[in-house]
């Protein structure tokens, strides 16, 4: 090993007790909700939410309140902080935390690079000096060699709520500067088919989900039926938003809303609020969908008047329905063989949702808009929305995560400067012309013109010539070249959808290097298994990984940078989600950073300098500099910047006249000529002209939204062959103690029974839920290690019996840390998605199909786990600690090497 | 301080968003809170405990939390049980185990049924939730009520209290004066759907009885008989004076049963 050596960017040492505002969400793109941590002898003492009214009169921010039937509902004078915020500490002290720099002990830049020793390999601790050394010249020698295309950038998601220290991009300009890099493109994880498919009806860019102008009060004062579909107000929106959407709920409840939750489980909210649980088959709601459609058609129970004035191709879809094109008409009978509802209660659905005002309420859309074919169901949700006159008092669909604007807002939002990338907008802001299709991290990139971030900083010089569909990764590592449509720009518009492109592109390299500091696609992609396989060639000479912690893709990465988390930095936020008010704030240092950590941008300033980058990447502009320019742009107060460093929030004044905008669709309902959709028609399309243009062959994704039992992108039904094998459909949710990812080594979230099942080897394996019939004809019992499987892989799980659950299914949240007991093939540590469908949603559709497909479970043996482990022994002797589960020494050569409080 | 505080749950108001236990060890996990106490070992520790129960079968199931703790006793049977005397009550009431006395024999943790007293292995002696005692020490509320986004966990005073009374309940012996109350602690169900003889439709509006109890099926032919105890019930689902199904049960836990079908 050679000399220690620190960075020069090593970040201020902090002194006193005091406290600091952190923003505690982990969406990445904001920093929500916001808590006090009190600092007591330079540890993080505690952290509680931030009181609104701490320092300021109330008054001065303009208190709002929602009035209906009688009732009103006053916003908390404090954030709602998530589990995750009260139990962060953990994640920054985590014994996962990447604590100084590590090479793979068998990978040699001048010799030997054993590629496919990754994810078997240990770690050794190396300096930042030698670390860097050998980025530069790799960097240089891949460039000369390949072309400045053979470096692949990874580089979106979620992750912490960071502003000059943003995440995710650090990476993108320095790359430009060596002139250009491959970009990996972000598809449309978590919403593919409202983005797919839902668009082509009604528009709504960029996310192709219900404008959410004012719904709340709308919904609190006219709705009678909540349909919470594939929605989990209680989980989805904790790495999100916080405590406000349960809140709401109980709101609903006492405003006498019947709340009707469908989805595969009694979710977490369903479990609390639910007054009815409609247990459907995962992935099968276009089946129930027809058949309602069906019911209305038959018993002439839908707005005939609105359809005639507000729809358009509406001939089309009612023959498909009544079985006029395919001779099978969609009856409760027929759709009740594929979801597993009754007639009976599919019936009762139809009935109640035409005589009650009804709105549909969604997390983002849960496992079954990210399944195969998603786009279908997507669609004909708003096609019975639709039906019923979408846009009238208390018809709506809405959700509860990103849903600045369903409430009050303040009159003017704060920016946030995102230094590091300078280039991508915060989040939810629609990006750039699909024309320019790389153009979303270039140049080109348009900058706040009041903005003076633009002129200390050097833009991008060039712009990325090549680009990989993220869901596409595996192929184009490992069956180039690729070809797909859109998503050149992330969450770029309808139109791009019908833009082809391929990898690898005219003119440029295959890729040989990976850089990530998004290091998770292995338990958040499809199919990742084949993804390992595709980075374990020995074309892939080099992989870079920055991230916080040791987990998921670093176990493949040749060095790993250690980044520090947002506890360690100095920094800026702005809370836009929390519901309650909006806040700006000063995030001050709360701790030393941890080991040899820096921030994501101080990572790639220490490359810069060796590649005699650093002044021009950093715009010789220090950290201190980049957030007092950053806070005299922000637009929303004039505060001076010390007078705010001292008071350490601004609270943002609610507009007064912030209930005055119009609800969502409702001028489209009262005028659909005067305020059109943007459709090609202006008005909701049934039958999807631009799908019949582009693609009119399109068995998978037709004009009018059809149930595709199989096709030739997925065989994933129970009417499939592959069914006798593999009888079980999964159903992944995002996780209840997880954001994607993130925080699956926290030791109390841990203690949850919910998040960890204590197997009879003292491993904590991630939950598999198994209905009680279904356990038992496996002879599974409530704890016993199950492998979960089908011809893709093998993940192991803990059993988790339970009546939450329907039969027919089992049920795993995604994101768990993947532990490799046999890389690409067995996984110990949980990670569902190594055995997620490969292909995408569907044939034209480049999104991902994550959840709804089929498994078999069974009981694992002992024979079994003993042949594993003579194939991998240190899969199962590694150290593992007891509350955080796999550590930073679980993959080291020499656990002695772990920084120790006095190296300070 | 004048009257002991009451820890008043209200179990229909709890989401189980697991905020209380969290709270609990980001205030004592690692921080030493002494004389009150030492501080909470890292994992294993549940000063404030969230318990999810599950009723029913599918389709009919209902989700509850119970958020336990300590009750800080008016006559604790743990402080009359500690043979070091260790165990005290403040001036405040609230019921402390001194750290620094505690000879680890166990004898509170076997006294006290409510399973609230842990064993700190390393340190070698028993530990439970203190109130936030340093907390209250400057006015402030203890950190699982201050988490508690939902109205789920309130700390009220005597008077208050004295209106839950009878209401109220526990898990440790009456006779102990708990100030720890729960309200609304889901008891047992009966529930199922009414369906037309071929099972095509749900069977809206028509009469449920259960030994005296009286409701009509819903909108999707469901109907609930909550709040039961134990014991032998007999349904009866009517059509004016006609009964149209009759069936007597055993309820031992929440029964769900299944689709009934009626010649309506």
């Amino acid at each position: 090993m050679t000399e220690e050596k620190r960075p020069k960017l090593t970040p201020k040492k902090v002194e006193g007790d005091r406290f600091c505002i952190k923003g505690t969400e982990l969406n990445g793109g904001s920093c929500g909700n916001p808590c006090q941590i009190d600092v007591k002898d330079g540890k993080i003492l505690r952290s509680r939410p931030l009181q609104f009214n701490k320092i300021y009169d109330p008054a001065s921010f303009h208190p709002w309140h929602m009035e209906a039937r009688g009732q009103r509902f006053d916003p908390p004078m404090r954030t709602l902080p998530s589990p995750f915020a009260y139990s962060y500490k953990k994640r920054v002290y985590s014994p996962n935390r990447v604590q100084y720099p590590l090479k793979r002990v068998d990978w040699d830049p001048n010799g030997e690079r054993n590629t496919d020793k990754r994810g078997l390999s240990l770690y050794e601790r190396i300096s930042w000096d030698e670390a860097t050394d050998i980025i530069a010249s790799e960097l240089k020698r891949i460039g000369k060699q390949y072309g400045p295309e053979a470096v692949f950038l990874q580089a979106d998601m979620h992750g912490e709520g960071k502003s000059v220290h943003n995440a995710h991009g650090a990476p993108a300009k320095l790359l430009s500067m060596l002139g250009g890099y491959t970009i990996q493109m972000r598809n449309m994880d978590s919403w593919e088919g409202w983005a797919w498919g839902a668009k082509h009806v009604w528009g709504m860019e960029p996310l192709g989900q219900c404008d959410l102008s004012n719904v709340m009060p709308d919904i609190t004062k006219n709705t009678e039926m909540i349909l919470f579909w594939g929605c989990d107000p209680e989980v989805t929106p904790l790495g999100m938003t916080g405590m406000m959407p349960s809140q709401l709920c109980y709101w609903f409840k006492e405003l006498g809303i019947e709340c009707v939750f469908i989805s595969p489980d009694l979710n977490y909210a369903g479990g609390v609020h639910a007054d009815k649980w409609i247990p459907i088959l995962p992935g099968t709601d276009a089946a129930m969908q027809l058949a309602i459609a069906y019911v209305w058609l038959q018993e002439g129970t839908y707005d005939k008047e609105y359809v005639k004035t507000h729809t358009f191709g509406f001939d089309e879809f009612r023959a498909y329905v009544l079985g006029q094109e395919d001779g099978e008409p969609k009856t409760p009978e027929w759709a009740s063989g594929k979801c597993g509802v009754t007639p009976a209660v599919i019936r009762a659905l139809a009935r109640q949702w035409a005589k009650k005002r009804t709105s549909i309420a969604h997390g983002n859309g849960g496992g079954t808009i990210r399944g195969p074919y998603s786009t279908e169901n997507a669609r004909l949700e708003v096609c019975l929305l639709g039906m019923q006159g979408l846009g009238k008092p208390g018809v709506h669909q809405f959700k509860m995560i990103e849903w600045v604007g369903s409430m009050a807002v303040p009159k003017k939002g704060a920016k946030l400067a995102w230094w590091v990338d300078d280039v991508r907008p915060p989040a939810g802001t629609p990006m750039d012309s699909p024309q320019r299709f790389i153009t979303p991290l270039s140049a080109e990139a348009p900058m706040d013109p009041d903005s003076k971030v633009g002129k200390l900083t050097a833009r991008h010089p060039r712009a990325p010539q090549q680009m990989i569909a993220k869901n596409l990764l595996h192929d184009a590592l490992l069956n180039p070249p690729v070809e797909w449509y859109g998503i050149s720009s992330f969450m770029g518009p309808r139109s791009d959808q019908f833009n082809k492109y391929q990898y690898p592109a005219q003119g440029c390299s295959e890729i040989h290097m990976i850089w990530t500091d998004s290091p998770c696609w292995t338990t958040c992609w499809n199919d990742s298994n084949q993804f390992i396989k595709g980075i374990r060639q020995p074309k892939i000479e080099f992989i870079l990984a920055q991230h916080p912690w040791m987990e998921n893709d670093c176990l493949f990465a040749d060095i790993i940078l250690p980044v520090s988390t947002k506890y360690e930095e100095e920094d800026l936020g702005y809370d836009s989600t929390c519901g309650a008010y909006q806040t700006y704030f000063y995030e001050n240092q709360c701790i030393d950073p941890i080991g040899e950590s820096v921030s994501d941008y101080e990572v790639v300033c220490e490359v810069a300098k060796k590649l005699g980058l650093y002044e021009v990447y950093s715009g010789n502009t220090p950290v201190p500099e980049r957030i007092e320019l950053s806070y005299e742009c922000n637009g929303v107060t004039d505060m001076p910047f010390e007078e705010f460093k001292e008071k350490q929030y601004v609270v943002l004044p609610t507009d007064p006249d912030w209930d005055k905008r119009p609800t969502a669709l409702s001028e489209f309902y009262a005028d659909p000529e005067k305020h059109p959709l943007d459709t090609p028609s202006g008005k909701l399309e049934f039958f999807s002209q631009g799908l019949h243009k582009h693609f009119p062959n399109d068995e998978e994704r037709p004009p009018v939204p059809h149930w595709i039992e199989n096709g030739v992108t997925h065989s994933e039904r129970i009417s499939s062959e592959r069914a006798e094998k593999y009888p079980l459909l999964m159903m992944s949710n995002h996780g209840r103690w997880r954001m994607h990812a993130q925080n699956d080594d926290n030791a109390w979230c841990r203690e949850a029974p919910t998040c960890k099942v204590k197997g009879r080897d003292g491993y904590f394996y991630e939950p598999c839920w198994l209905n009680p019939e279904e356990a038992k004809k496996r002879g599974i019992r409530h704890g016993d290690i199950v492998k979960v499987f089908n011809e893709r892989g093998v993940v192991l799980a803990g059993a988790y019996v339970t009546e939450r659950l329907r039969t027919g299914t089992a049920y795993m949240d995604h994101g768990a840390r993947y532990d490799p007991i046999i890389p690409g093939e067995v996984d110990r540590g949980g990670a569902i998605n190594t055995i997620t469908p490969h292909n995408r949603t569907s044939k034209n559709v480049t999104g991902m199909a994550v959840s709804s497909f089929l498994v078999e479970v069974q009981k694992v043996n002992d024979e079994e786990m003993d042949a594993w482990k003579r194939i991998n022994p240190h899969a199962f002797d590694k150290p593992y600690d007891e509350g955080a589960g796999l550590c930073l020494a679980s993959w080291l050569a020499d656990p002695s090497w772990l920084w120790k409080e006095e190296e300070k | 301080m004048s009257g002991q505080k009451t820890l008043l749950v209200d179990i229909a108001r709890c989401s189980g968003c697991y905020n209380c236990q969290l709270a609990c060890k980001d205030e004592h996990v690692d921080n030493d809170w002494r004389p009150y106490s030492a501080p909470q070992p890292n994992v294993g520790q549940f000063w404030m405990k969230i318990q999810e129960y599950a009723r029913g079968t599918v389709p009919k199931v209902k989700l509850h939390y119970i958020p336990l703790t300590c009750a800080h006793c008016e006559d604790p049977g743990c402080m009359a049980a500690c043979p070091a005397q260790a165990i005290y009550k403040r001036e405040d009431e609230l019921v402390l185990i001194d750290p620094d006395k505690c000879t680890g024999c166990g004898a509170c943790a076997v006294a006290c049924p409510a399973g609230v007293i842990y064993k700190n292995e390393k340190l070698g002696i028993f530990q439970k939730c203190t109130g936030c005692a340093h907390l209250a020490d400057h006015g402030e509320k203890p950190r699982c009520v201050d988490a508690c986004h939902s109205g789920a966990l309130k700390l009220v005073d005597a008077d208050e209290a004295r209106k839950y009374a009878e209401e109220g309940e526990s898990f440790v012996p009456a006779e102990w004066k708990p100030h720890a109350l729960y309200l609304h602690i889901p008891k047992l169900f009966l529930a199922g759907a009414v369906l037309n003889q071929d099972g095509s439709d749900v069977v809206e509006g028509v009469t449920c009885r259960v030994n005296g109890r009286e409701t009509v099926t819903d909108g999707f032919g469901d109907f609930w008989f909550e709040g039961l105890a134990a014991d032998t019930y007999t349904l009866e689902i009517r059509s004016g004076s006609r009964t149209l199904y009759s069936r007597t049960v055993e309820l031992t836990q929440s029964l769900n049963l299944g689709d009934i079908r009626i010649d309506a």
